[in-house]
């Protein structure tokens, strides 16, 4: 069976591998290009075949635009998890639940947080999506 | 071979996603003025006392006593979800068509398969894996027999799992003598009473009437489903619509309105809405209909209704000269002492902005070069819906709108309305960490 787009699941994992390394080196630049004219009226520039278009964070953190949402936390029930009042979690919900990782989830017909149990059979919540990021505004 | 996915209880189910408080409860999605259940989802389907298309304040009561959970529409969100479900499909193949806001036709033409089957539970999964909406994929050679699948799917979910496909022969007969005629898509009720009358009642039946006869009674249009319910595709795969060839707006106030001013300003607004979408289609209006009406449902109102045309001097698409010619209209239609529910416009006559043809006195304008039309699409479009707006329009709409109480958030279009994560109320620290 060929399938002409490549599952959207497959590609967030890919992306996500692509992290920028401790060491303050980079790891695998995405290649980005933007082609124009220069608009200088004097010299033109040096950088005409250098240019990049701006981060645009939309583009760095959402990987899968179609699977992605956006929930706001209320109250600090989830500090344990470096979740504060306030926070807005970015979940993609076409990521496995892989061991470990955050998620939001259902128990009890309720919207949780959890971190994702090593052993998940025995474990009664519903996983609605990953956390991919948190965005805390600080004060 | 052809798909047809289709969200299962579509808004109510845009619903659902966001409030897993409510899923395997029965939920309704009431029209644009919260005037009527227009959506239900499977659990407030099998409550046979709720009925669709009933004006809400007489079923109210039912709907309480059933715990049945009622929202106002909410399009925004609606119109996002599906969004979301198209762009996953074209990552099936690169031929979708969408054909309405919860269904699409997906062409599998020249692409190698092992099994539709799989195919079509992998469609199903990742949409809602995507997305969190349930959808049914019927899969068959041709867009009528899809669409037949798609509804087999749906009523046998139990045992297919909301995926069907028709594929071989065997299949096809036996849809088609499952399939009453009155469920096959394009057979209106006028021709599946006649059909009936001489003894047809399932499409197999149907398919077994010489072509003749069908051409002769039903006209081409019959002769295309009666082929393609035997297989052969004959109706095209379009990825573009149609430009619209009316376009139209009414809804009803938020509270009855007397007084002419408040009226046209209502007015004004609906010119307004309908003049951005011809614009953005590239079209022209040559008619304009505007009507107004009073309360049909209230016993104790004078009733009132009346709508008039108006041929334009030239076809146009521009909100000044609509709003001017549609408060005349108004006008001429309104009359003073009764108590108005609803005001409406409808443009008609649309033709391509190129086609307009000047008359003795001027030259058809040049639209792309209007700089006063394209500002102004460009602010609103940039700063939100009217951000600018004609000084007829007013600043009271809030006084006149009607006020969605049932509204759930816009989730993924505001950010101040996002999908609230509170501490779970059953949980409260009890577990001992």
């Amino acid at each position: 069976m060929t399938h002409l787009g490549i599952p959207s699941s497959a590609l967030s994992n890919i992306f996500l591998q692509m992290k920028t390394l401790s060491s303050g080196k980079l790891g695998k630049i995405q290649k980005r290009h933007n082609p124009e004219p220069s608009r200088q009226t004097g010299f033109p520039s040096a950088a005409t075949h250098y240019t990049e278009p701006p981060i645009d964070l939309h583009k760095e953190l959402v990987l899968n635009r179609d699977a992605t949402f956006f929930a706001r936390i209320e109250g600090d029930e989830f500090k344990e998890y470096d979740i504060q009042d306030g926070d807005v979690l970015i979940i993609d919900r076409s990521l496995s639940a892989v061991s470990n990782r955050l998620a939001l989830t259902i128990v009890d017909g309720e919207f949780t947080v959890l971190r994702i149990p090593k052993k998940q059979v025995g474990s009664e919540f519903i996983l609605w999506g990953i956390i991919t990021y948190i965005i805390h505004y600080v004060q | 071979m052809i798909a047809l996915v289709d969200c299962n209880s579509f808004y109510a189910s845009c619903e659902q996603v966001f409030r897993p408080d409510l899923w395997g409860t029965p939920v309704v999605v009431l029209s644009n003025n919260d005037g009527c259940v227009i959506a239900a989802n499977k659990e407030a389907k099998a409550l046979s006392e709720i009925p669709m298309f009933e004006p809400v304040f007489k079923i109210k009561k039912q709907l309480t006593d059933n715990n049945v959970t009622f929202f106002s529409s909410n399009y925004t969100l609606y119109g996002e979800m599906s969004q979301r479900v198209m762009n996953v499909l074209k990552t099936f193949s690169p031929q979708v068509e969408i054909y309405s806001i919860d269904e699409a036709f997906v062409d599998f033409a020249g692409m190698k398969y092992s099994s539709l089957e799989d195919y079509g539970h992998c469609i199903r999964k990742t949409v809602y894996r995507s997305t969190g909406l349930p959808v049914g994929v019927g899969v068959a050679p041709t867009k009528v027999l899809a669409k037949l699948a798609n509804k087999i799917s749906k009523k046998f979910a139990h045992i297919n799992n909301n995926v069907c496909v028709i594929d071989t022969e065997e299949k096809r007969i036996k849809a088609l003598k499952w399939a009453k005629i009155n469920d096959v898509w394009g057979i209106g009720g006028k021709h599946a009473k006649r059909l009936q009358n001489i003894g047809v009642f399932t499409a197999y039946e149907f398919t077994q009437l010489p072509e003749e006869w069908v051409r002769k009674n039903m006209t081409v249009v019959g002769v295309r489903i009666w082929n393609e319910l035997r297989g052969t595709s004959c109706i095209e795969f379009k990825t573009l619509p149609k430009p619209r060839k009316g376009i139209a707006t009414a809804k009803s106030f938020g509270k009855k309105l007397e007084d002419l001013g408040m009226i046209m300003e209502a007015c004004s607004y609906y010119i307004s809405e309908v003049t951005e979408i011809l614009r953005a289609q590239k079209s022209c209006a040559t008619y304009l209909q505007v009507f107004l009406h009073t309360n049909y449902f209230s016993d104790r109102d004078k009733q009132y209704s009346k709508s008039i045309t108006i041929t334009l001097a030239m076809p146009t698409c521009d909100t000044f000269v609509l709003i001017y010619e549609a408060k005349k209209a108004l006008e001429l239609i309104y009359k003073p002492g009764y108590r108005y529910k609803k005001v409406g416009v409808c443009l008609s006559g649309i033709i391509p902005q190129e086609y307009v043809q000047g008359n003795l006195f001027h030259a058809p304008p040049k639209w792309n070069k209007n700089e006063l039309l394209k500002t102004f699409d460009a602010i609103n479009k940039k700063y939100g819906k009217s951000t600018v707006f004609s000084a007829l329009v007013g600043t009271r709409v809030k006084e006149w709108e009607l006020i969605k109480e049932d509204r759930s958030p816009r989730y993924t279009t505001q950010w101040k309305e996002l999908l609230k994560v509170k501490a779970k109320k059953n949980l409260q620290k009890t577990e001992g960490f």
